[in-house]
């Protein structure tokens, strides 16, 4: 009986790859603004529903809507930035005060969100929910071109991102920023615009992640909500010291929660499908017991 | 009398920067010692060593003949060792007495179960409470007492430090630079008062201080430290006239 | 009916919703405004209540009350209960019984809930500890759908009629019940603050390192509190299942974790009047905007509830902005030491 099967192995990289993007702008947040950013699930969502719409409305290439969701919530995450977390950051808010808001942008997206899906429903008579593209998609080598897209995207993204950070002056700027921020300020560097750029970047990173998401499953207003407790868990299982962490807490978390359900679900039955939702949380809580550095490592207390 | 802190040997580095550099020293039970030394000189460190906030890469620390080195702070605390912090951090939306209040050892009030039934720790309280206004006065604090913990002055808060550190019926106080930023007249009082508990209830005194001017005429011995090395203990009249002592403070 | 009593019925379900919210804003203070637990995920300790209460209630009903049937309480719920609640409506010392054994088994689940949840996070910082809770509250959604057996998958199951005893003041008993268990918590909590124990919580939300050394054990601390704070969830997901009858997997992130931070924000963090103050304004205006929404129904093309959560959102953020201390601020609730008295005491001393 064979466990793992070609399919299960192309579930995973995809369904990682994915991850990675998500949990790459959730973990440069982290480092960059000390908070967790619960507006991230929605930052998917849009991406998800550019995709959506541009492909149901003007183009029938699904993949089109990748450069524009990544401009378009890079704008969005920097309207959150500026908007909100920059006047509170200016009144000296906590980081809970500054995680609740971004749980209040998350619901307001939500909103807008829920909003634009009734609205091409009922006025352009368009399904909009629990609707699926990857009909739409290329096969290469007899598999969906999702799989090369979502991988080679997110190469191209870290080799981009890594360019970014090690080769030119904003990149140093903004890691200066990320290890010390008030000496940063002191040698001139503008923390609030390196803060911006980080924003827009993680948001840029979300919406490609969300453009592909149509392609590989069914999308409602809440695709990004659902997918919002697998972020983090990746981001600290991959370790929140290092930005990379991400990439590798998206492979491991694909890997068991993809595999591992494919295996389970042979060996005991199909039932276990179900409870997918829970492995990364089992996952998570392995990591915080076990190894709370993550898998790049990681100091849990600053200072001792 | 007898020995009853013993540091040996301590060592701690933090990277390549050498705080403490093997410092051997002895404080005898019922004496007032203060701890002089330029800036840098590992005097906090070694605070923190003794109290448990940061473990010694090398040596060894007795208390009462006790090995104590690589205790958790909750236990030196426990053991009857009250330090004090250099930059005060107060409980800032508790009380002036709140925070004193916090210090109470083994205080019923504070265990869940009990604290749900009053009769189980309403005396203990009173106690505590009677015992923190008496603090309060001694310090000068008692008109505060009831005003949040981050309304007072800087100097004030360096006095509920001292306040928080006399709750806790220690036997060994380590305190570092109590009176930095108090006047001169309560710095002296102070002083005063610690001599009198001391006389009065045997308890020990280490503290860490700059002014000399003021903290000389009340204490018994002086240790100096520089480098993370202690060069100089004994009597005041004595390490003040050492030469080294002289070189340190005059020097580079 | 009459409007009068449409307008009673309105103030019955309203005062109904307001206990339940205010329970669970009193647990989420404890956690976050005493203690400085930033817990993003109360709605796993109030599904927790939620379920147990709705998956248990009618299997314990059948047995407690020697009920004969071969039936299963969860897949032939309804059949089951046919021959349940005609012995709980003709009992009302039995059925209150009922209610108290639901009501602690409810709580207890919640507090496991926070057990389970907080194990793994309670000793790192609390940005770990908010992403952990967050994370592990959307779980039980899943397994309430997922695991028939529970609560009977997507579309739940009812309970035994707890207040059908009542007759037609049903509503009212239940209210009731609920506003006497809300202010028997508030009464608590209240008392918390005042204790060894409360202030102890309160050192450790302030400044934790200093709080260590003076010898408390910080995990010990919050462990309980988030257990405290999440049995105090579950009581309340337990009686809003009580109350309304019937369990269903639907326990959103939005009804659950975002609005009591709104509500505990607007009344102002740390304090338990407070506490009470923005779970009465939010749960009344909220009603009272979801009550002339109506109005709006067929003039825009989409459904009305979203505006609520881009109004709620908004709203949230200008507090947040504009006023991060909410209405009330935090009591000093001290012992306080009578100056005067003291005074003289200590001169004649």
């Amino acid at each position: 009986m064979q466990l793992v099967t070609l399919s299960t192995i192309v579930g995973w990289l995809t369904y990682s790859a994915l991850l990675s993007l998500m949990a790459l702008g959730v973990t440069l947040l982290y480092r960059t603004t000390k908070i967790a950013n619960f507006a991230h699930a929605s930052f998917v969502t849009v991406g998800a529903y550019v995709t959506y719409t541009l492909t149901i409305t003007l183009s029938p290439n699904p993949y089109v809507g990748v450069p524009v969701a990544f401009v378009l919530v890079g704008v969005i995450a920097l309207l959150l930035f500026y908007a909100v977390l920059e006047p509170m950051r200016r009144r000296n808010s906590s980081t809970v005060m500054l995680m609740i808001a971004t749980l209040s942008f998350d619901i307001i997206m939500l909103g807008v969100m829920n909003i634009h899906a009734d609205y091409l429903t009922n006025v352009y008579v368009l399904p909009s929910r629990n609707v699926l593209l990857s009909g739409s998609d290329f096969k290469f080598m007899g598999e969906p071109g999702l799989l090369f897209v979502a991988l080679g995207t997110l190469a191209l993204c870290s080799a981009a991102l890594y360019l970014l950070l090690n080769f030119t002056t904003l990149g140093i700027a903004l890691r200066a920023s990320m290890e010390n921020s008030s000496l940063s300020e002191a040698i001139g560097i503008n923390v609030s615009m390196m803060l911006a750029v980080s924003w827009f970047i993680a948001g840029g990173l979300a919406g490609i992640a969300g453009a592909l998401i149509p392609l590989w499953t069914l999308i409602n207003p809440n695709v990004g909500t659902l997918l919002l407790a697998s972020m983090f868990c990746v981001s600290i299982v991959g370790g929140l010291e290092q930005t990379y962490g991400a990439v590798l807490g998206g492979f491991l978390l694909g890997l068991v929660d993809v595999v591992g359900t494919s295996v389970l679900a042979s060996l005991v039955g199909p039932w276990v499908a179900f409870y997918e939702p829970v492995i990364p949380l089992l996952v998570l809580s392995a990591t915080l017991i076990i190894a709370p550095r993550g898998l790049a490592g990681l100091r849990v207390r600053r200072g001792k | 009398m007898g020995n009853l802190l013993q540091v040996k040997d301590v060592k701690r580095s933090f990277g390549s920067l050498r705080a403490l550099d093997g410092v051997t020293l002895n404080v005898d039970e019922k004496t007032v010692t203060i701890l002089i030394g330029p800036n840098g000189s590992g005097k906090t460190t070694l605070i923190n060593v003794i109290t448990g906030l940061q473990k010694p890469d090398e040596g060894h620390i007795y208390y009462v003949s006790t090995e104590i080195t690589g205790w958790s702070p909750q236990q030196i605390y426990r053991t009857g060792i009250a330090r004090t912090f250099q930059i005060p951090s107060m409980f800032g939306k508790l009380t002036v007495l709140e925070n004193l209040l916090v210090a109470e050892k083994n205080h019923p009030g504070e265990s869940f179960t009990k604290s749900l039934v009053k009769r189980l720790w309403a005396k203990h309280e009173r106690d505590a409470v009677e015992k923190a206004s008496r603090i309060l006065q001694l310090l000068g604090l008692f008109e505060q007492s009831n005003m949040p913990a981050s309304l007072v002055s800087g100097g004030q808060m360096k006095l509920v430090e001292i306040g928080r550190a006399l709750m806790s019926d220690a036997k060994l106080y380590l305190l570092d630079e109590p009176v930095s930023g108090v006047n001169p007249t309560l710095a002296h009082e102070i002083f005063a008062r610690i001599i009198g508990l001391r006389e009065q209830y045997g308890i020990t005194f280490f503290i860490v201080e700059h002014r000399l001017d003021i903290a000389l005429q009340y204490v018994d011995y002086v240790n100096a430290m520089v480098s993370g090395r202690l060069i100089a203990a004994g009597p005041p009249e004595q390490v003040i006239n050492d030469a080294k002592v002289i070189e340190a403070y005059l020097g580079a | 009916m009459t409007p009068l009593d449409q307008v009673i019925l309105f103030v019955v379900d309203l005062l109904a919703l307001l206990a339940v919210y205010l329970i669970i804003n009193i647990g989420l203070n404890i956690q976050e405004g005493i203690t400085g637990i930033p817990n993003f995920g109360i709605v796993l300790a109030v599904a927790g209540g939620a379920y147990i209460t709705g998956g248990l209630s009618t299997r314990l009903a059948v047995s407690l009350l020697r009920v004969q049937t071969n039936l299963d309480p969860i897949f032939n719920n309804i059949a089951v209960l046919h021959l349940v609640n005609p012995i709980l409506r003709s009992q009302p010392p039995t059925a209150i019984a009922m209610l108290v054994l639901f009501l602690i088994i409810g709580s207890l689940a919640g507090a496991l809930m926070g057990l389970i949840s907080s194990a793994p996070a309670v000793r790192l910082r609390e940005d770990y500890l908010a992403i952990t809770l967050l994370a592990f509250g959307e779980i039980l959604n899943v397994i309430g759908i997922g695991y028939k057996p529970l609560i009977g998958g997507p579309i739940g199951v009812n309970l035994p009629d707890i207040f059908g005893w009542a007759g037609q003041y049903r509503f009212y008993v239940g209210t009731f019940v609920l506003l006497l268990v809300a202010a028997a918590i508030f009464a608590y909590a209240g008392y918390l603050i005042k204790t060894p124990f409360g202030r102890t919580l309160k050192a450790i939300r302030d400044s934790e390192i200093v709080a260590r050394s003076l010898g408390k054990d910080i995990t010990r601390y919050r462990t309980t509190s988030i257990l405290l704070g999440s049995l105090l969830c579950g009581t309340a997901g337990s009686l809003w299942v009580l109350y309304s009858g019937a369990v269903t997997p639907t326990y959103a992130r939005f009804d659950w974790t975002f609005l009591p931070w709104l509500m505990i924000l607007l009344g102002g963090i740390g304090s338990n009047r407070g506490a009470l103050v923005g779970t009465v304004v939010f749960v009344a205006l909220n009603k009272l905007i979801v009550y002339y929404k109506y109005a709006f129904v067929g003039i825009l093309p989409f459904d009305i509830v979203w505006l609520n959560y881009l109004l709620l959102g908004i709203i949230t953020i200008l507090i947040l902005i504009y006023r991060p201390e909410g209405i009330v601020r935090e009591k000093v609730t001290a012992p306080k030491l009578n100056l005067s008295a003291a005074n003289k005491e200590i001169q004649s001393s």
